[in-house]
């Protein structure tokens, strides 16, 4: 369902994405790992056609990225969200539906079934200017939801989300794959990768380091410990030297 | 995990996309209506009171303007329309870049674009729902503007009742013409230039104000007594480049005067010509987005400028030392301020431009001989310089400084947290403002009153009335700015064209107005006495004039005092109780 061949993208003289070979299929779910500025978010975009590849090719369903086509298949959620200050969630919700010409009467159906899902009725109607990040969020992937997506690309999905709605979103993502949607997840939390990923892979300064099932992963390097180890050794060569460094202050317990 | 076979894509059709489009635009309105009116029902109250005063002003002047003119000529005369043509050429330029800045902003920078982009609906239909969001920005004013003038021209004409209902169409299909071109050049300077966007609007913007000051010298040294058959003879000589036949605004004048006269198939034929073009001024635009605004959108986003910036620690040392009196953490945010305005060309360029226009003029001033007039004269054009100097300084403060505190945004807790007072911020904000406004004013009027040959005794007035100035302007900025933050809004223009802003401005312009005429009008009664021919009834002596010089200084400095001291105390309180 995603495919990335050869893919460049550059920014003046910095490469954000190098030669970025990636295929994710139906029903597969892919966790994008990769230390701050290693060109995750530069790759979802992309895939979303709001960044054009400086070279490669991106499809999204077999159409290229950005096109209509491809755009009516996919379902984007970013890591800031965007929502109109002045609409409710339901308004929000409905613009959406509306801008993908669904059925409205399987629509509002859907509409009902995702507010119950994500536990919105008790703010659905108030403008979303009086929404906390996690309200937003949770409206935010009801909209990515609501009009049944082939392909599901997530930046960050956790971020503002509390226990419970972490819980509803980690299952939403297991079920959707489930059902044939192809995941794009990018994400800083390991542990999540870890839970739910049918697929990782791990990038850094724009190249693959590494792509599989965490299996695989092990099995290339060699090694049985967990993702977290992989990751800092695959970008980093050993742990970070920050408790080195640390200054304890003069008075301390302990001095 | 099954490969699924390759689906079918049903696309969204045009007209779908065009209706949610049309219903969510409704939905907006609503809801932003209903909120202003629930909530903000003084503010909407003040937006309504002072666009129905401005308007009722600007009628009046322009129904006097044209009662006057109508006493030397007929009011369909050549003249008036070689004016409306100047007047309707000065609004396309102006709508131009104000709808192409603000066509770029929505289209290339805005979070809002981001999300569009990822709907299935097609590049030209998300292009027309931002395009009907700037022309509404952009052109709510230019009709504030100019239908007062068309009232006040049909009735001195007079017109008949159809000619209010024509003109309405005629402006309605004129905007577009400058909107379209705007939005094409936006998507151009998007594609081709993305990294270059500032350097051609700050290339443009001196353009354009060179050539207005060109016209205006050239208008300016027309020969021949004012209003004489000659000098007018020699005005249209010079302005004939207005009559074009390619120029909208050409087609605006002659078919508005058409209207007024009452030539109805002349009228038709130009409100045709001007409605075609527009037509496909906007069909060129439509096409260019279809085509360039994904791709214009993908090389702005890429275009993010990753060089290393120079800390200039050597002058952060020096101006801790210069300072040292001011304290350490209040020095610090002075600095982070500064360093923002250095760093922005939008703040820096547009105070340049102006302050540097200003400079040039006052340099010139020997060229235009009025270093050689009466006293009487040289005092007037002193105290006219200074007051358009303190114009320019008030928008300003009004564009940058008022909403310095609001731009803090979601960082303000920052602000909130450091271990300083809270009215020691405000301060630093105060001191930053009146540093900057202080230096380029007061080297300004100096200049001017140097090239006049003005007295020791006016330069050091002018230059106290400066202090006073600055001081004031940077007090109500500052201060209103804290009362009346907007933490939402990122955009500066947004922020000073707001309500805060709008009212921070028309405070200023009563202070420089109180200011002013406080200590010009002594002066110029004075002054009128030596040139023994104005008012003689209400000439000053000597004495009269030192007794009214010092009763003016101290009303003045009473209102400057109470200008800069009573908004930074409404804005200290307001921030020491504000909420993070």
């Amino acid at each position: 369902m995603i495919e990335l061949r050869g893919v460049t993208k550059a920014f003046g003289s910095k490469k954000a994405v190098d030669h970025l070979d990636l295929t994710i299929k139906a029903g597969e779910l892919f966790a994008f790992l990769g230390p701050n500025g290693a060109g995750k978010t530069t790759t979802i975009k992309m895939v979303c056609g709001l960044l054009s590849p400086t070279a490669g090719v991106v499809r999204v369903g077999g159409y290229p990225a950005g096109s209509q086509e491809a755009r009516q298949l996919l379902a984007y959620v970013p890591d800031q969200p965007y929502l109109y200050e002045k609409l409710t969630g339901r308004e929000f919700l409905r613009f959406v539906v509306e801008m993908y010409g669904s059925d409205h009467r399987s629509a509002a159906k859907r509409l009902e079934e995702l507010i119950e899902t994500f536990e919105m009725s008790d703010y659905v109607d108030e403008l979303c200017e009086s929404y906390s990040q996690g309200m937003k969020q949770r409206i935010v992937f009801a909209s990515a939801l609501i009009h049944d997506p082939k392909v599901l690309i997530v930046d960050e999905p956790l971020v503002g989300l509390d226990p419970r709605s972490a819980r509803i979103v980690k299952d939403l993502f297991v079920s959707q794959a489930r059902s044939g949607v192809a995941v794009l997840m990018s994400t800083h939390l390991l542990s999540i990768a870890e839970e739910l990923a049918d697929t990782i892979g791990i990038v850094n300064h724009g190249k693959m380091l590494a792509h599989g099932t965490l299996a695989e992963l092990r099995e290339e390097l060699q090694s049985h410990s967990p993702l977290e180890d992989l990751f800092l050794k695959l970008t980093g060569g050993n742990r970070p030297l920050a408790n080195g460094r640390i200054v304890i202050p003069h008075g301390a317990p302990g001095q | 995990m099954n490969e699924l076979p390759v689906p079918n894509v049903r696309l969204t059709d045009a007209s779908v996309a065009a209706q949610a489009f049309r219903r969510h635009r409704y939905r907006l309105f609503k809801n932003t209506f209903q909120s202003l009116v629930s909530v903000s029902r003084l503010r909407l109250l003040m937006i309504l009171i002072c666009s129905a005063i401005f308007w009722v002003v600007l009628f009046g002047l322009f129904f006097e303007g044209f009662q006057f003119v109508g006493k030397y000529i007929d009011p369909t005369n050549t003249i008036i329309e070689y004016l409306f043509s100047i007047f309707f050429l000065s609004l396309l330029v102006m709508l131009f870049f104000s709808t192409g800045i603000i066509v770029y902003t929505g289209l290339f920078q805005s979070r809002e674009a981001g999300f569009l982009l990822t709907l299935p609906t097609t590049s030209d239909r998300i292009f027309a729902y931002k395009f009907v969001e700037a022309m509404g920005f952009s052109s709510w004013g230019f009709l504030l503007l100019v239908s007062p003038m068309m009232v006040a021209y049909g009735i001195t004409v007079p017109a008949s009742g159809a000619f209010y209902g024509v003109f309405l169409l005629y402006l309605l299909s004129f905007v577009l013409i400058p909107g379209s071109l705007g939005a094409c050049a936006a998507i151009l300077v998007a594609n081709f230039f993305p990294r270059r966007q500032k350097t051609i609007l700050i290339v443009g913007a001196v353009t354009i104000l060179a050539a207005a000051i060109f016209l205006a010298f050239k208008i300016v040294q027309t020969p021949g007594e004012a209003l004489s058959v000659d000098w007018l003879g020699g005005l249209i000589g010079r302005l004939a480049f207005s009559q074009n036949p390619l120029l909208p605004s050409r087609w605006m004048s002659a078919g508005l005067l058409a209207s007024a006269r009452g030539y109805w198939g002349e009228s038709l034929f130009y409100l045709m010509v001007i409605s075609g073009h527009s037509a496909l001024a906007y069909l060129v635009a439509a096409v260019l987005a279809r085509d360039l605004y994904r791709q214009g959108y993908s090389r702005v986003q890429g275009g993010r400028s990753n060089r290393r910036r120079s800390s200039w620690y050597g002058i952060d040392a020096i101006f801790h030392r210069v300072f040292f009196f001011i304290p350490g953490p209040i020095r610090l945010l002075i600095l982070k301020d500064l360093r923002t305005f250095r760093r922005d060309p939008a703040q820096w360029s547009q105070f340049l431009i102006f302050f540097g226009l200003l400079g040039f003029y006052f340099l010139n001033i020997r060229r235009l001989s009025y270093d050689v007039q009466s006293p009487y004269w040289r005092n007037l054009v002193s105290f006219l310089n200074l007051a358009v100097t303190a114009l320019i300084l008030s928008t300003f403060t009004s564009r940058f400084i008022f909403p310095l505190l609001s731009l803090e945004g979601r960082n303000f807790w920052i602000l909130g947290l450091l271990p300083l007072k809270r009215e020691a911020i405000l301060w630093g904000k105060f001191a930053f403002a009146t540093g900057i406004s202080l230096v380029a004013s007061e080297i300004l009027v100096v200049l001017s009153d140097l090239m006049l040959r003005m007295s020791t005794a006016m330069i050091a007035l002018h230059m106290g009335m400066v202090a006073v100035l600055c001081l004031g302007l940077s007090g109500i900025s500052v201060g209103l700015g804290a009362r009346l933050p907007n933490l939402k809004e990122s955009d500066p223009s947004k922020i000073a064209a707001g309500f805060g802003g709008t009212l921070n401005l028309l405070v200023s312009l009563v202070f420089i107005f109180s200011i002013v005429t406080a200590l010009a009008v002594p002066c110029h009664l004075y002054f009128a006495g030596q040139d023994g021919t104005v008012f003689p009834s209400f000439v000053l002596s000597e004495e009269r004039f030192r007794f009214w010089m010092a009763v003016a200084i101290i009303v003045s400095l009473t209102v400057g005092a109470v200008g800069t001291i009573v908004p930074l105390r409404i804005g200290i309180k307001a921030f020491q109780n504000m909420e993070f």
